[in-house]
């Protein structure tokens, strides 16, 4: 992940929910009211509720806020995941989904999510490598369509990788076949 | 929020990943990024004012994560600029490299603002252009840098086509004046509509610039 990645950043840009743990006068404009009281819940950008939940005054002093998981990660969805990884259109969740869940891997120590996003990940990776194989043959049609709709930026990537693969191999045989 | 223009800027850069061409240069989001970055800055220096120096982020919390989040947000916005100006530096190499020069860039400006307020803007001049003046610039330093690296060997072209020609000579017809130009047989003259069979490896630029069209 460069400094430069444009990806990185506007995943960095996802917003999670927080609650803030501090009275903060100064700071009502993120949530506009006239000041931030302890207990008030709102959504800050990743790069923004990362740092805050990190950070933290003194040497006994607890942080300032605590984050709790996006909606993109809720038990809900999990649910969903686990019962049949190719079901969930994850871009609906969020155009970032492996994006975020990594990052707040990084920040939770949930095993049995990281579990749960391996399997969907390898499930849904032969799935669209499956796709990007076939897409120049047929077309694309049907339920395919959706699953490809559904796919987040990191499957987006992939996803074109492996069609680019496939017609760059068409086009070499082609030539040998030619000359 | 904070942030907010930045994250436009950035997505603007996406954007401009998947094109083939420039699109225009954001100077009003650029603009109101820096315009924020400047305004946390003085809230920053006026938070600060009254400690005279001698500020304690324990005993005054509040203030500690003021600053902190003042703090960060300059830092996100300045990462949102470097990322937005990278992307479009890149992409300007890549075109440098391709063979396009300034001029070219200014005639893909004509195109857009011709298109959009369908004056017929007839010259480039600055007001329409897809590049900031520094772009320009930019543009025109990194095409010397380049022309100095290639000058180094003057056998062999290094943005020349990687395809191994089938033909030596090739017949071309030219779609646009393009002056006299010098081949090793001597000296001819490029009319619009003309014909001529000539060497190919003597008009690539000019094809590739969009002079002459290559007829099979």
């Amino acid at each position: 992940m460069s400094y430069y990645d444009v990806d990185a950043i506007l995943t960095d840009g996802e917003k999670v929910p927080c609650r803030f743990e501090l009275d903060v006068p100064y700071l009502g404009h993120l949530d506009n009211s006239s000041g931030l009281k302890p207990g008030s819940r709102l959504a800050l950008p990743l790069w923004l509720a990362e740092m805050f939940a990190l950070a933290s005054a003194g040497e006994d002093s607890k942080p300032p806020l605590t984050l709790t998981l996006p909606p993109c990660l809720s038990d809900h969805v999990q649910a969903a995941l686990k019962a049949d990884p190719r079901a969930v259109a994850l871009r609906d969740q969020s155009a970032y989904f492996y994006g975020v869940a990594v990052r707040m891997l990084d920040l939770f120590d949930e095993r049995e999510l990281s579990a749960i996003l391996r399997r969907t990940f390898v499930v849904r990776a032969a799935d669209v490598g499956l796709h990007a194989r076939k897409a120049e043959e047929s077309g694309l049609g049907g339920q395919g369509e959706e699953f490809l709709r559904g796919l987040d930026e990191w499957e987006r990537r992939l996803f074109r990788r492996g069609h680019e693969g496939v017609k760059g191999a068409k086009e070499w045989t082609d030539n040998v076949k030619r000359s | 929020m904070y942030g907010d223009s930045g994250i436009k800027l950035v997505q603007h850069a996406k954007r401009t990943q998947n094109l083939a061409h420039l699109p225009p240069y954001q100077t009003e989001l650029v603009r109101a990024v820096t315009r924020e970055v400047r305004d946390l800055n003085k809230d920053v220096d006026d938070l600060l004012e009254p400690f005279q120096g001698s500020f304690d982020p324990s005993e005054d919390q509040a203030v500690a994560y003021t600053l902190l989040v003042n703090h960060i947000s300059m830092r996100r916005n300045k990462r949102c600029l470097l990322a937005y100006h990278r992307t479009r530096t890149d992409k300007l190499e890549e075109l440098v490299w391709n063979g396009a020069d300034v001029v070219d860039l200014s005639g893909q400006q004509v195109r857009d603002g011709s298109s959009r307020n369908s004056t017929g803007l007839t010259s480039g001049d600055g007001s329409t252009s897809s590049l900031s003046p520094q772009e320009e610039d930019y543009v025109r330093q990194y095409g010397d840098l380049l022309a100095a690296y290639k000058g180094q060997w003057t056998d062999i072209d290094l943005t020349g086509s990687l395809e191994p020609p089938r033909d030596l000579f090739i017949d071309v017809r030219v779609l646009k004046d393009a002056g006299e130009i010098q081949t090793e047989y001597g000296a001819i003259t490029l009319t619009k509509n003309s014909q001529f069979y000539v060497r190919q490896g003597d008009v690539e630029r000019l094809i590739a610039q969009g002079y002459l069209q290559k007829l099979s």
